[in-house]
């Protein structure tokens, strides 16, 4: 289907099922209530077809672009429909598994996640393993059919909601680096899985510590080739990089819309305050802009790569632009209010500080522009 | 919008433009080769596309060919000629540069080197409901003799009064608006041209540079700068790019400040980089950079151009979403 076509028939879908769609809650509701809402709407648009389009056959998908997903994205998130966080699990973790996971364990997996019954998660960070991702230290030996797998992680977004978890794990030496690791699709309720939630600093439970205590994972569940996790880990990012990015533009361009529309009404015409959103809204069409681009070779069948770390410091920088404008011009709002309309202010002005770090932090980002994109040789 | 051309035949035409333009670098200079190698066909037949290869050119080249006078003619739907110029709006504005006040017309902007050739001027003057586009003699305009930071470049101020009748209205096609937005694509272009040369630069001296015993592209410190630098061209690019599909205003005015930012802040890297020799008369990056301070004042600037955009969006309570996928 041609992507003008969907948008339309998708936008009429959605007019006519607005208060189906709408969340219950006001404001940013509870974690709860925001993900059992996000599964309502994902299986909405599941049993109407438009979820299923963008996605292949092999998993119950429609086909068609990759763009079409997208779209449905965009148009939730213009809306605002669903928070966009926990469906940006699908779009980084389901096209990679789908890549590298066997197939029959893709075909049986992947179908109820993308349909939003199931929530998965992802456990590549842990205590001592952050930006130096390669020093994993999790161990899985191998057993009989299995794996058995011990250590730690930290920073699983949504594991306390999640059916299973895209797990690195060390599986060489221990100074084996990006060679000896290897990627698993576990089961959250398998015995030896505990976690604990960690409060962030805008008041809610994103993330967990986990431990895996001889946690059983049985040979189908491995991920591409033993020892190939890093490739898996690659392949992740760049579907990190593009749909998902659109996704989140559409709600910075709906919170941004938001900002305008206030600053009309309180009829605050100076150059300050023109200035302050003209600026946030450059870069928010730069990203847009590039990030479009991205959509596009990726959907023209392109291998993404490192290019797309151009992409995550556009949004990034987008992102912090336009809350810590959203700061200034609103007069306090962010500092001192708690009605249901300052709270989100609040929460994504203070949500906008992890930008920078989630997903390869900023001077990682610049590190692999240097190296990758400039050609500057190694670092001293 | 036309999109005629191949980019096969638009890479020949932009060596033969970057040829012709590095042969005669003075202000205007290469004007009379470029209209012999096809660039008032050029802009007939595909404008925005036309206009990104020739600016790109100029950004590239840093040369002083007055081609702004022929992009803007063209939009506001007046004749193209070597033989006419334009005059174009006060540094950092992008509003008409002439004021009608009675029976006298005030004129206050800045006009290329085109103009010493020329025997006619485009001029939009503002009548209190929108600009309208008229003819003058070109002998009545006469530019100060100040040169500025960047004595090669084409544009100098104009401040003159003269008499109403004195000037012809045009009967166009085009509008000031268009005319301001088809400025805005051309010089985003020639910004990110003249922002990639001098990231090129930079990159390379960093390379060959050793100090501490190692190149000086391998401190970390170096590195974030030239990569800032990349990464704001190619978001700007992108929009550049994006006005060649879309010929809304407000993305050109977009596209122009983004390149602004782009291309000064590129500068600013490029020479803290270079360090000293970055400082002299001696090495080319000085030419590449003052360039940039006057073509970012061009129809608003990286400072201006959001204050603009900032209150076009309040006056329509909400942002457009402008591109689409
Ligand atoms: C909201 C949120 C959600 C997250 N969700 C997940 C998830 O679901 N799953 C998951 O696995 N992880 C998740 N993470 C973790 C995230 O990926 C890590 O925080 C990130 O990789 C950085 O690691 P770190 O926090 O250990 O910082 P460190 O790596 O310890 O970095 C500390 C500082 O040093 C800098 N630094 C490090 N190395 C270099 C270098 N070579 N050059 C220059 N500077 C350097 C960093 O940029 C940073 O400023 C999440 C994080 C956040 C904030």
């Amino acid at each position: 289907m041609d992507t003008a076509t969907f948008r339309r028939e998708l936008e009429a879908w959605l007019d006519a099922n607005t208060q189906e769609l709408t969340p219950p809650y006001e404001g940013a509701g509870t974690m709860d209530e925001q993900l059992a809402h996000y599964s309502h709407v994902k299986r909405a648009l599941y049993d109407a077809d438009f979820g299923r389009y963008g996605w292949p056959e092999s998993v119950n998908g429609l086909g068609g672009s990759p763009l079409l997903r997208a779209i449905v994205g965009e148009e939730i998130n213009l809306r605002g429909l669903a928070d966009p966080s926990p469906w940006t699990m699908i779009e980084v973790l389901a096209p990679t598994v789908i890549d590298f996971a066997r197939p029959e364990i893709a075909a049986s997996l992947v179908p109820p996640f993308i349909r939003g019954d199931e929530m998965w998660c992802q456990g590549f960070s842990e205590p001592d393993a952050g930006s130096d991702l390669a020093s994993i230290s999790c161990r899985a030996d191998k057993t009989d059919g299995g794996w058995v797998v011990s250590g730690q992680k930290i920073w699983t977004s949504f594991i306390q909601y999640a059916q299973r978890c895209v797990l690195l794990v060390r599986t060489g030496e221990p100074g084996s680096a990006h060679r000896g690791i290897t990627a698993l699709l576990v089961d959250v309720d398998s015995p030896g899985v505990s976690y604990s939630p960690i409060e962030t600093m805008h008041g809610r439970h994103d993330f967990a510590e986990v431990h895996y205590d001889e946690v059983f994972v049985p040979d189908e569940r491995l991920i591409g080739e033993e020892d190939g996790g890093w490739q898996v880990a690659m392949d992740i990012l760049p579907y990190e990089r593009s749909t998902t990015f659109w996704h989140r533009g559409a709600l910075l361009h709906r919170r941004f819309s938001d900002l305008v529309a206030q600053m009309a009404a309180s009829g605050d015409r100076s150059d300050t305050a023109a200035k302050a959103l003209g600026q946030a809204f450059q870069s928010l069409v730069a990203f847009r802009c590039r990030s479009r681009d991205t959509q596009h070779r990726l959907a023209g069948g392109q291998q993404l790569g490192v290019e797309t770390s151009i992409d995550k410091i556009l949004i990034t920088s987008a992102e912090l632009e336009l809350f810590e404008a959203a700061r200034d011009l609103l007069g306090g709002v962010v500092e001192f209010d708690d009605d249901l309309d300052a709270a989100m202010w609040r929460t994504d002005y203070l949500y906008s500080k992890a930008a920078p770090i989630y997903g390869g932090t900023a001077e990682i980002q610049r590190n692999i522009v240097a190296r990758r994109l400039l050609d500057l040789g190694p670092e001293s | 919008m036309s999109e005629l051309i191949e980019a096969d035949d638009l890479a020949l035409l932009a060596t033969g433009f970057e040829a012709a333009m590095a042969e005669a670098p003075a202000p205007g200079e290469a004007d009379q080769a470029l209209f012999d190698l096809g660039w008032a066909e050029l802009l007939d037949a595909a404008s925005s596309q036309g206009s990104a290869t020739a600016f790109s050119a100029l950004g590239k080249t840093n040369s002083a060919a007055c081609l702004l006078d022929d992009v803007v003619a063209q939009a506001l739907g007046t004749a193209v000629s070597p033989d006419t110029c334009v005059v174009f709006p006060s540094p950092h504005q992008a509003t008409a540069p002439a004021q009608r006040r009675g029976d006298t017309v005030v004129i206050d902007g800045l006009v290329s080197a085109r103009l010493e050739r020329a025997n006619t001027a485009a001029l939009a003057v503002e009548n209190g409901d929108g600009a309208v586009a008229t003819a003058v003699d070109a002998a009545l305009l006469h530019v100060t003799a100040a040169k500025g930071v960047d004595p090669g470049h084409a544009y100098r101020r104009l401040s003159v009064e003269i008499a109403a009748d004195a000037l012809t209205p045009l009967a166009t096609s085009g509008t000031w608006e268009a005319a301001v937005a088809a400025a805005h694509s051309a010089l985003a272009h020639q910004l990110l041209g003249g922002a990639r040369w001098m990231l090129a630069e930079a990159r390379q001296h960093a390379i060959d540079r050793v100090q501490f015993g190692r190149a000086v592209a391998s401190f970390q410190a170096i590195r974030h700068k030239l990569a800032e630098s990349l990464v704001l061209i190619e978001g700007a690019e992108s929009v550049a790019q994006g006005c060649l599909h879309d010929p809304d205003p407000l993305l050109a005015a977009l596209a122009k400040s983004l390149a602004g930012q782009a291309a000064l802040t590129t500068a600013t890297h490029a020479q803290q980089v270079l360090a000293g020799i970055g400082f002299t008369a001696e090495h080319q990056f000085h030419r590449w950079m003052k360039r940039t301070l006057v073509i970012d004042t061009l129809f608003g600037s990286a400072s201006s151009l959001p204050i603009e955009i900032g209150n076009r969006l309040l006056s329509q309570d909400s942002a457009p979403r402008l591109i689409q996928l």
